[in-house]
C-alpha cells in the first residue's frame, strides 16, 4: 500500500467513500485485506504442524469446507446490513436439506428450485413480520426458526429420509479440469454477493436501508419492501447450504443446520461488519469464513482434547476481533494518510 | 424511535408513576401482561389436568421454571444496558459441570457451591463486560467467544454426561417449605424482591439510562464503562446461579447442559416486555415469561399435541406474544401523548 505510485490511492479512496455516503469504503478494503492476509499467514505457519498443510488439496479442501458458511454468510451478512439478525438459519438449512430429500425423487431440476422457493417463502414470513408487523428480528428469526425447525421434526416423525438430486451430489462431490467443482463454484458465489452488493442499486439499497431506514425511506427506498426481500434472500442461502449439504454427506439429517447459526454470525462480524448494520462487505465475510474454516480444519489436526480444541475455537473468535476492530483501521489509515507527498 | 422519547422512556422507567394513568401504566408494564398470560395459561392446564391444582404439580412446575427464570434474568440485565449476551449457554454448562464433578455435601457444603457459581459467574461476566465496554468489541460476537471458551472448559472438566449433585442440593432446593411452598418458587421471590431494592440504586438507574440512550447518559454523567462492567458482571452472577438451580434439578453433569437456554433465555426475556432496543423491562416479566414458556410444555402435552409440535406452538405464542404487547404499548403511548 505504501509504494510511491500507490500514494494518492487512500486519498482517491476516501473521496469516494465521502460522495457515496457509506464512510467506511477504506476501512472496509483494509478489513477484507487484513483478513486474506491473515489467512494467508495461517496457511504459511500450518506448514510446521504438518507437511500435507498449505498444500493445493489442502487449500482445496478448505475452500470446500468453507463453502456452507460462506453462502449461509451471505444471506446472514444481508440481514446483519439492514440491522438485523437472521437465527432462523440453522433451522432453514435443515429445511433446505429436508426438502431436497424427500422431493429427490421429482429430479434435480424440480427438487432444488422447489426446496429453495419453499425456503425462501418462510424467510418472506420473517420479513413480513420485521418490516411491516415490526417485530424486532431477533425475536422474528428465533421464533421462526423454531416454527421451522419443528415442522421438520413432525413430518419426518424425526428421521429424513430420501437421498439427495443428483445435481446437488455432482455440485460437491464431482470435478472439473481438475479442480473440484465446489471451488468453482465458491469463487463465482463470491463474485456475484460482491456484484449484487456493491454494484446493483438492490445492493446499495439493502445498505442505505441498513445505515439510515428513515432516510432510505425519504430518498425514496421502499424499506420495508427491500428488508422482506433480504430475509427472502437469506432464507434462500440457508436453503442452498441445506440443498449442498445434503448433496456433500448424500442424505439430510435434522442437525445438519446447527453447527451453522454461531458461526455465520461470526464470520460476518469477523469480517468487518457492524452489528448494527449499514457497514460491511462480503468479500470481508468470505474472508472471515474462510478463517474459521482454516482455524478450523488446523485445530482438528492437532489432536488435543474436544474441550481444548473448543476453547482455542473461542479464543480465535475474540483474537480475531481484536486484531480487526476498528480503532485498528483508523490507525492504520492515518498512518497511510501520513506518508510524506500528500 | 428518536432521541428525545427514548429520554422520556427512560425517564418513564425510573419514575412511572408519575406520567401515565394508573390502568395504562399498568397494562403497559410487561411483567402484569405476561402474569396475566400466566394465569390464563395455569387456568386452562387446570381444566385439563385437575392435578395441576396440587403442590406437587406447582412445585414441579417452578423446579422446571427457576433455571431458565434465572437465565433469563441474567440476559435481561444485559439487554436493559443496550447489549447481548451469549455467554449464559457456557455459565451454566460450566457451573452445572463443576457441581457434578466436586459435590459439597451438607448446608455449609450447598452454600459454598453456590457462592463458588456466584462468584465464576459474576467473574466471566466481568470478562464480558471489560471486553464490550473497554476494549470495545462488539457483544454478541464477543460473548459468542467467551460462550464457546466456557463451552470446551466445561468439557475439559466433564467430557460426557455423568456426575452427580450432592444431596442437599438436589434434595433440599427441590423440596417444599411448609407443605405448600415450594423452595425454588421462593428462590425466585427473593431474586425478585432484591431486583426491586436494586431498582432504588444509581446503578439500576445508570443501566436503564446506559440502554435508553447512552450519550445522554454519559452527559448527565453516568459513568457508561462502569455501569456496562456492572451489567455483565450482575448477568453473569445470575447466569451462575441459574446452573445451580439446574443442577438441583438435574442431580446430575452435563457438558452441555446450557446449549438449550441460548434462544430460550432471551424469548423468556421478549415475551416479559424487555425492549431489545435497550432501557426497557425488567428481569421480574422475563422469570414470569420463562415460567410461561416452560409451563406452555406442560399444557400442550396435556392438550395431546405431539412432542414433536411443541416447537411450532411455542413459536407462534411467541410472536403473537410480542405483537400484544406491542399493542398495549402502543395504546398506552398514546394516552401518554395526549
Amino acid at each position: 500500500m505504501a509504494t510511491g505510485t500507490g500514494n494518492r490511492e487512500p486519498q482517491s479512496f476516501e473521496r469516494r467513500a465521502d460522495e457515496r455516503g457509506s464512510g467506511g469504503f477504506s476501512s472496509e478494503t483494509v478489513t477484507t485485506l487484513a483478513i486474506f492476509g491473515l489467512c494467508v499467514l495461517l496457511l504459511l505457519a500450518s506448514r510446521f504442524i504438518s507437511p500435507a498443510f498449505g498444500s493445493l488439496s489442502h487449500l482445496q479442501t478448505i475452500l470446500i469446507l468453507s463453502s456452507f458458511l460462506i453462502v449461509a454468510g451471505f444471506g446472514q451478512g444481508m440481514v446483519i446490513m439492514t440491522g438485523g439478525l437472521d437465527l432462523s438459519i440453522a433451522s432453514i438449512i435443515t429445511l433446505g436439506g429436508v426438502a431436497c430429500t424427500t422431493l429427490g425423487h421429482m429430479g434435480s431440476l424440480m427438487a432444488i428450485p422447489l426446496a429453495l422457493v419453499i425456503c425462501a417463502g418462510v424467510g418472506l414470513v420473517s420479513g413480513f413480520g420485521v418490516a411491516k408487523l415490526r417485530i424486532p428480528p431477533f425475536i422474528m428469526t428465533m421464533a421462526m426458526g423454531v416454527i421451522v425447525y419443528s415442522a421438520c421434526l413432525g413430518y419426518t416423525k424425526g428421521s429424513p429420509w430420501g437421498s439427495a438430486p443428483e445435481a446437488a451430489i455432482t455440485l460437491m462431490k464431482s470435478d472439473l479440469l481438475g479442480l473440484p467443482l465446489a471451488v468453482y463454484f465458491v469463487v463465482a458465489f463470491a463474485l456475484f454477493g460482491w456484484f449484487l452488493q456493491k454494484r446493483t442499486s438492490f445492493g446499495r439499497r439493502v445498505q442505505a436501508v441498513g445505515s439510515n431506514a428513515r432516510a432510505a425511506q425519504l430518498a425514496g427506498v421502499r424499506a420495508a419492501r427491500v428488508t422482506m426481500l433480504v430475509y427472502a434472500a437469506s432464507a434462500a442461502s440457508a436453503g442452498l447450504v441445506g440443498v449442498m449439504l445434503a448433496g456433500y454427506a448424500d442424505g439430510a439429517t435434522l442437525r445438519m443446520g446447527e453447527s451453522y447459526l454461531l458461526t455465520s454470525i461470526a464470520a460476518v462480524v469477523i469480517g468487518g461488519s457492524s452489528i448494527l448494520g449499514g457497514a460491511g462487505t462480503f468479500l470481508g465475510t468470505v474472508g472471515g469464513a474462510i478463517l474459521l474454516t482454516t482455524l478450523g480444519t488446523i485445530i482438528q489436526s492437532l489432536g488435543v482434547d474436544e474441550g481444548w480444541r473448543t476453547i482455542i475455537e473461542g479464543m480465535i473468535i475474540v483474537i480475531a476481533l481484536l486484531l480487526l476492530r476498528d480503532q485498528l483501521y483508523t490507525k492504520i489509515r492515518m498512518m497511510t494518510s501520513a506518508l510524506p507527498g500528500r | 424511535m428518536n432521541t428525545a422519547t427514548q429520554t422520556a422512556d427512560a425517564a418513564a422507567a425510573t419514575s412511572p408513576s408519575r406520567q401515565r394513568p394508573p390502568l395504562r401504566r399498568i397494562l403497559s408494564n410487561g411483567a402484569v401482561i405476561i402474569g396475566l398470560v400466566y394465569l390464563t395459561l395455569y387456568g386452562i392446564y387446570a381444566l385439563n389436568e385437575p392435578s395441576a391444582l396440587t403442590v406437587y404439580s406447582f412445585s414441579s412446575l417452578m423446579n422446571n421454571a427457576a433455571p431458565l427464570a434465572l437465565a433469563a434474568a441474567g440476559v435481561t440485565v444485559v439487554i436493559l444496558s443496550r447489549g447481548f449476551d451469549l455467554s449464559v449457554a457456557g455459565v451454566i454448562s460450566l457451573t452445572n459441570v463443576l457441581m457434578a464433578v466436586h459435590p459439597m455435601e451438607g448446608a455449609a457444603g450447598g452454600l459454598t457451591s453456590l457462592a463458588l457459581c456466584l462468584v465464576l459467574g459474576g467473574a466471566i461476566g466481568a470478562i464480558n463486560g471489560i471486553l464490550v465496554s473497554y476494549v470495545k468489541l462488539q457483544s454478541i460476537a464477543s460473548t459468542l467467544g467467551v460462550m464457546i471458551v466456557c463451552q470446551g472448559a466445561a468439557l475439559l472438566i466433564l467430557d460426557a454426561p455423568g456426575g452427580y449433585v450432592s444431596d442437599w442440593i438436589s434434595y433440599g432446593l427441590t423440596d417444599v417449605a411448609l407443605e405448600v411452598l415450594p423452595i425454588s418458587g421462593l428462590i425466585l421471590l427473593l431474586v425478585a424482591c432484591l431486583w426491586g431494592l436494586f431498582l432504588r440504586t444509581d446503578l439500576a438507574v445508570g443501566i436503564y439510562a446506559v440502554g435508553a440512550d447512552e450519550n445522554a447518559a454519559l452527559l448527565s454523567g453516568v459513568r457508561v464503562r462502569r455501569v456496562r462492567l456492572a451489567a455483565y458482571i450482575l448477568a453473569g452472577a445470575l447466569y451462575g446461579f441459574a446452573g445451580y438451580m439446574l443442577s438441583a434439578q438435574t442431580a446430575t453433569g452435563n457438558p452441555n447442559a446450557g446449549e438449550p437456554f441460548i434462544l430460550l433465555a432471551f424469548a423468556a426475556a421478549a415475551i416479559g416486555g424487555t425492549s431489545f432496543a435497550g432501557g426497557q423491562g425488567g428481569i421480574v416479566g422475563s422469570m414470569i415469561g420463562a415460567a410461561t414458556l416452560m409451563l406452555l410444555q406442560k399444557v400442550l402435552f396435556s392438550a395431546g399435541v405431539s412432542s414433536f409440535y411443541t416447537g411450532l406452538f411455542q413459536g407462534v405464542i411467541l410472536i403473537a406474544a410480542i405483537l400484544f404487547s406491542g399493542m398495549l404499548t402502543t395504546i398506552s403511548n398514546k394516552g401518554r401523548a395526549q
